[in-house]
């Protein structure tokens, strides 16, 4: 599906307002979204909004040999994917610039950054090790993907347990939670990314800009920063030149931003431990904000289920029983045979030729062929001919029968004797219909 | 001494066995079964062939007596215009699919059968499933042709020697798999939402408003129930497709048996 | 909790009872239609685009082209998410009324939050539900059911990933809104005749609390206009 571009109308409102220091949704240049997340039922698994864009973040690990030039640590994964129903540009399937670009810049955050303590991860030396895979999928498009990205990201990796593990000797046992409780990863600090755009060469700042101001923004600022006020990661882009002075007060402006989300992303994380500790109910279902009207819930509800072996009996009682009469099979040589009343096919129609099938049976000697012609290919044969010829359209021995031309044939032994007739009428039809072609 | 022979000097290797007039594989110069085990189905114009390959393999950790089966369907551009050569298509996956399920579902080997050492060694069969002439009704064509096939799989024996812990393959001694139960799927299509036919033709299904495929095993236990989508149907109307399948079941089952009598004298 | 639940669930008379259900629409904001569906802690998110322009190869002369797509929640999709994509592409087609706008592209997106059981129903009903919140023109509604048989042959509906995994043979249904008929079916496992017909049967009853549900949903997102 296509984007829809933006107008030069509605790009030259957004610049206006911004020149006028007003943004569309009432914001202030400083002001960051409501952030809020929400965890599901697994571990490590949570969504991230930040006002209307959404992120799902879900972290799952795996034994695996170390790399071999690092035999004691661990192996980390990140993987963004714009999904298509985040925005209708997006396509299945295509990577396009801007996921690279995004990818690129979760892994200097969260990679690079050294946040995650990768020896802990090993098992056995040169063996064994965790691989911590990292999915983040974007589920709604409003701007400041990376910001998002990069809080869910983090909060999703804080929230994971892996397996308890033990080595015994080369033994190595993976407990299961029931076992012996889940460890969390070992992670040393929280870098969380924060985006400024840039309109009119620079003039104008807005720090978490929405889609509508990304379409119309002249350069992009991203900065990670931990709450101990240390820059991880820091990138600008779309080729603006920037003043020290303004990188150092957006630094400033991160810094600030950094702490509180920092704050919310602990307190959420403690809520949702507490809540599990407690044996409450937590999980997606939980989320869902009960006064809205686009929500609903249902309690668990019981279904009556009694006599419901009396119905399936009386619908199975009325079907007709199987037929007892089969069709034999008919061996031609050893390793084929076939089944079913026409040897034919139309694959020599073209060539008029009648005869050709038998040839093409003798050809498949060397392995075990099976002609297996249907007595139901004869109900295929027929529909060719609805044009102009009353048809049978069997399907089976129900009481779907229909017969439009009225057979004396009994019911249940439709084998033999009529498929016979329907054959010679279908080859004096074949042939009628090869008249007619040779007249064109 | 054999092996190394092979791998210093593979050429040479084979012009000595050349020589005597046999193939290292034991066979004689001549013949050309390249597949463990194959079969070739045709229901009117579709027409399915399907060879099995065995291979060894070490088993999975977490279910160490169990070997593999990997069923694969594929669409090639050959068998019809609908089809583009590349990777496969949706059709092609489905089918793939389909056929896992009904080899997990109706357990026609079981995969402990497969296993030659606990742990260590298990057979790996390859089911590739090429369609040659597609005129509808790919599933129960792709089905029969795999059990066709399977039955007629003969397996090397293996042992494992104890002193080397090598294994050593015996081609002299050549066991046929155990095919537990015998699945055959039988296809349906729904005309105008009321009107069944069975094993319709690529026109049919691209004029049906729906598909329903029933899978029967020996003891009229149902495999697979696969509708996706398509024309509502009643419990009644699905229970006649069931009946129709059943008695398709041993209609197949006879015309297997047959074959696979009439080639065993040889 | 999964564990509570089950015997909650057990206590109130053979497992013939479904998870708590709940369901937000319109949650997404670039989306045409969206809603979320949650079946005790299975959850999906479906967003829907459409009627909208079509790319020239996948254009239909004399009806919409749906497309459906599965994501998974690890990972890129494989051959099983395909094999559904089609099964639920095929249900979503039997009751679009896909006529009504033609040479249009349809695009369903299915994004699986959380697999507790049941996954393949909960897709179905998040689907039914998307195509609802989009107001696209539907002959009928279809919710997704899901039964499995335990080791003693007994119905349990809307089985948890546990109940599964012990289960003889997991049966999945789509039913149809106005005569209660079959619109889809899957199986794991095998069963006898006289199983898959009873399942049926309970999976038939147990839509009519799903459509009530649906009902109830919708009544009240349009209580307010």
């Amino acid at each position: 599906m296509k984007a829809t571009p933006l107008s030069n109308c509605e790009r030259r409102f957004i610049l206006r307002a911004i020149e006028e220091r007003k943004r569309l949704d009432g914001r202030q240049c400083y002001d960051y979204r409501n952030v809020r997340i929400s965890f599901g039922a697994d571990y490590g698994c949570c969504i991230v909004e930040l006002g209307k864009t959404r992120i799902l973040a879900q972290v799952s690990c795996e034994l695996v040999p170390p790399k071999p030039n690092r035999p004691t640590e661990g192996i980390l994964f990140f993987n963004l994917e714009l999904s298509p129903m985040a925005a209708p540009g997006f396509e299945p399937g295509r990577q396009p610039e801007l996921l690279v670009k995004l990818n690129r810049l979760i892994e200097r955050c969260l990679r690079n950054s050294k946040c995650i303590d990768t020896e802990s991860l090993c098992v056995v030396a040169g063996e064994k090790v965790w691989q911590i895979r990292l999915d983040l999928h974007l589920l709604n498009h409003d701007g400041n993907i990376i910001d998002a990205a990069s809080i869910a990201g983090i909060v999703a990796l804080c929230h994971f347990r892996r397996p308890d593990v033990s080595v015994q000797g080369e033994e190595v046992t993976v407990y299961t939670p029931e076992e012996r409780d889940p460890v969390p990863l070992s992670i040393h600090h929280m870098p969380i990314c924060v985006s400024f755009a840039f309109f009119q060469q620079g003039t104008y700042l807005l720090v978490d800009p929405s889609e509508r101001e990304e379409s119309v923004m002249d350069g992009l600022l991203v900065i990670a920063m931990n709450k101990h006020r240390e820059i991880c990661t820091i990138q600008s882009s779309g080729g603006i030149m920037l003043v020290k002075d303004q990188v150092l007060r957006c630094s400033k402006i991160t810094a600030v931003k950094v702490a509180e989300i920092t704050d919310l992303i602990q307190k959420a994380l403690e809520n949702d431990q507490k809540v599990r500790k407690e044996g409450g109910k937590f999980g997606f279902a939980e989320s869902i904000p009960n006064q809205k009207i686009t929500a609903f819930k249902m309690e668990s509800a019981t279904v009556d289920t009694n006599n419901v072996e009396e119905q399936a009996e009386e619908i199975i009682t009325k079907a007709d029983p199987p037929s007892e009469v089969f069709a034999k099979p008919i061996l031609h040589t050893p390793g084929t045979a076939q089944i079913g009343e026409g040897m034919e096919n139309s694959w020599g129609d073209l060539e008029e030729s009648e005869k050709e099938e038998a040839v093409e049976e003798e050809g498949e000697s060397e392995v075990t062929a099976f002609e297996c012609e249907k007595i139901e290919t004869e109900d295929t044969s027929t529909m060719r001919e609805t044009k102009d010829e009353p048809i049978v359209l069997s399907d089976s021995e129900e009481e779907e029968v229909v017969i439009l031309e009225p057979q004396e044939l009994p019911k249940k032994t439709r084998t033999q004797t009529s498929s016979k007739q329907e054959t010679t009428s279908k080859k004096a039809f074949n042939k009628r219909r090869k008249k007619k072609r040779a007249a064109h | 001494m054999a092996t190394a022979f092979k791998t210093v000097e593979p050429l040479e290797y084979y012009r000595r066995f050349l020589k005597e007039n046999c193939r290292p594989d034991g066979r004689e110069l001549g013949s050309i079964t390249t597949a463990d085990g194959s079969a070739l189905v045709k229901l009117g114009n579709t027409t399915v062939i399907c060879g099995i390959k065995a291979e060894l393999a070490a088993p999975a950790v977490d279910s160490a007596n169990k070997g593999y089966i990997v069923p694969n369907v594929e669409l090639p551009s050959l068998c019809s215009t609908r089809f583009r050569s590349g990777p496969p298509g949706e059709e092609a996956q489905a089918a793939s699919q389909f056929i896992a399920d009904v080899i997990e579902n109706s357990q026609m080997i079981a995969k402990e059968d497969l296993c030659i050492a606990n742990g260590k060694l298990a057979w790996v069969l390859y089911c590739d499933i090429i369609c040659l002439d597609y005129d509808g009704n790919i599933l129960d064509a792709s089905a029969f042709a795999l059990l066709a096939a399977l039955k007629n799989v003969q397996l090397p024996s293996v042992t494992i020697n104890e002193e080397t812990g090598l294994s050593e393959v015996n081609l002299k001694q050549k066991n046929p798999l155990i095919i537990r139960k015998h699945p055959v799927a039988t296809s349906f299509a729904i005309f105008d939402d009321t009107l069944l036919i069975v094993d319709p033709t690529a026109e049919e299904e691209d004029l049906a408003t729906g598909t329903v495929t029933i899978v029967t095993d020996d003891e009229d236990r149902l495999c697979s129930v696969h509708k996706p989508g398509g024309s509502p149907l009643t419990g009644a109307k699905l229970q006649d497709c069931i009946t129709r399948a059943i008695t398709r079941h041993k209609e197949v089952k006879k015309l297997i048996d047959k074959v696979i009598k009439s080639i065993k004298p040889k | 909790m999964a564990e509570e639940e089950e015997e909650k669930m057990a206590a109130a008379g053979g497992g013939c009872c479904l998870r708590p259900f709940s369901c937000e629409q319109g949650l997404l904001s670039r989306p045409d239609g969206s809603a979320a569906f949650l079946q005790g802690d299975t959850s999906v998110l479906a967003g829907l685009y459409g009627p909208a322009e079509v790319k020239g190869s996948k254009e239909l002369p004399d009806r919409a082209a749906l497309e459906v797509l599965l994501r998974p929640k690890v990972g890129l999709p494989g051959v099983v998410e395909r094999s559904r994509e089609q099964l639920l592409r095929q249900t979503c087609e039997a009751v679009l009324l896909g006529a009504l706008h033609p040479r249009t592209a349809v695009t369903l997106v299915l994004q699986v939050l959380s697999d507790a059981g049941s996954l393949l129903s909960c897709c179905l009903n998040a689907a039914c539900m998307g195509l609802l919140d989009a107001g696209l023109p539907l002959s009928s509604l279809f919710c997704g059911v899901t039964c499995a048989l335990d080791p003693n042959g007994a119905i349990v509906l809307d089985p948890t990933t546990r109940q599964e995994q012990e289960a003889r043979a997991v049966l999945t249904f789509a039913i149809d809104s106005t005569e209660r008929k079959v619109l889809t079916a899957t199986t794991k496992g095998s069963c006898s005749v006289e199983e898959m017909q009873q399942c049926l049967v309970a999976a038939q009853r147990a839509a009519d609390t799903i459509f009530q549900f649906y009902r109830d949903s919708v009544r009240r997102k349009y209580s307010k206009s």
